[in-house]
């Protein structure tokens, strides 16, 4: 049983990693066949953008493991707070800085 | 738009450049975020070289915490296979459109070259090279890439194996101010995307995200950005067209 639970055990990180590997061989041979500045590029683009923006909010919203210690009002005070300051100073380090600090005192205050 | 202080760089002063960029703030949260994935990974009962193969072979977080979280309940190899498939198909769209910025097609690498350098792609190197494509030349961008792709690399890798062994060095307040960092970071740069439409389809993704979450679980994040991406296309095109904007 010992040796089984090794093998399968492996067998599952290369589960995960062909189930990775997949789409990037998929995107590499993709990318070359879709002309550059058309609209299917453009589609392309706004669903990776859109994607990666779910991700992030799914995080955000519903987080596991450490941030799901926090609750979700110290998140959103976090995430606003980087955002607003992202629309006045238009500097990501700043803003980066305003949204952290801003969640470390939401933990802290409330 | 592109500054014309960095269209007299070589290739290897861009690499520079960029690991400096990765250097500023990106790579630490992003060690200590993979240092999360490995704690959570030894919780699940993966060995260490299980967490560090992880890490190497996938290099995608949301996958790779998906992979572990069903790991721990024990779920079939099949199953696994589907979530971190799930999980990680915006790999599909963020090569694409990384291949797209960097002109990959001009640079005439080999198929498996391709493949080689895209392994490193994730969230944070895609959405560093779209605030580097409103500075440098497209031509600089594959060496821009290179750059900072392995330094996140570098440190992400640095974390899985650090992680492991001394999950409990932070304290928990401070852990978790420090794993937000990489969130906020990566939405605070696609949220200043150059093109409008892109702006766009990060606002509907990310309000759709968590509204299909309680119907649809992991599934709301394929549905959010197809969705989003294809809302914020037909609107920019149809409705108000930016696609009249200039593209470079």
């Amino acid at each position: 049983m010992e040796d089984y639970g090794f093998f399968q055990s492996w067998a599952a990180v290369f589960c995960a990693i062909i189930g990775t590997i997949t789409w990037r061989i998929a995107g590499v041979v993709l990318a070359s066949r879709i002309p550059a500045d058309g609209p299917v590029m453009g589609w392309v683009n706004t669903m990776a953008y859109a994607m990666v923006s779910a991700v992030l909010l799914l995080i955000l919203v519903h987080p596991t493991g450490v941030l799901a210690t926090t609750g979700l009002d110290h998140r959103l005070i976090g995430l606003g707070g980087g955002l607003l300051a992202m629309f006045i100073s238009k500097r990501l380090i700043f803003s980066l800085l305003c949204g952290i600090s801003a969640f470390a005192l939401a933990i802290q205050l409330i | 738009m592109a500054n014309p202080e960095f269209y007299a760089l070589n290739a290897s002063q861009t690499r520079r450049n960029a690991a400096i960029d990765a250097l500023r703030a990106p790579c630490y949260a992003l060690g200590i975020t993979m240092a999360g994935f490995s704690t959570i990974a030894r919780e699940s009962g993966f060995d260490f070289w299980m967490a560090l193969v992880t890490s190497l072979g996938v290099w995608g977080m949301p996958g790779q915490v998906a992979f572990a979280s069903l790991y721990s309940t024990g779920a079939s190899l099949f199953i696994i296979f589907v979530a971190v498939s799930l999980a990680n198909m915006r790999m599909l769209l963020m090569v694409i459109s990384a291949a797209d910025m960097m002109h990959l097609k001009s640079h005439n690498l080999p198929l498996w070259k391709r493949i080689f350098w895209m392994q490193f792609l994730a969230i944070t190197a895609w959405a560093n090279l779209g605030l580097a494509q409103q500075k440098y030349p497209p031509n600089l961008l594959l060496p821009y890439y290179q750059g900072f792709a392995l330094t996140i690399f570098a440190f992400g890798i640095l974390g899985t194996i650090f992680g492991f062994f001394l999950s409990d060095l932070l304290p928990p307040d401070i852990l978790r101010v420090v794993i937000f960092i990489t969130p906020i970071y990566i939405l605070l740069l696609i949220i200043n995307a150059r093109q409008k439409a892109n702006r766009l389809a990060v606002l509907i993704g990310g309000v759709l995200s968590p509204v299909f979450f309680p119907f649809a679980g992991e599934w709301a994040i394929l549905i959010a950005g197809i969705l989003g991406g294809s809302l914020a296309s037909l609107y920019s095109r149809f409705i108000a067209k930016w696609h009249l904007e200039s593209v470079q």
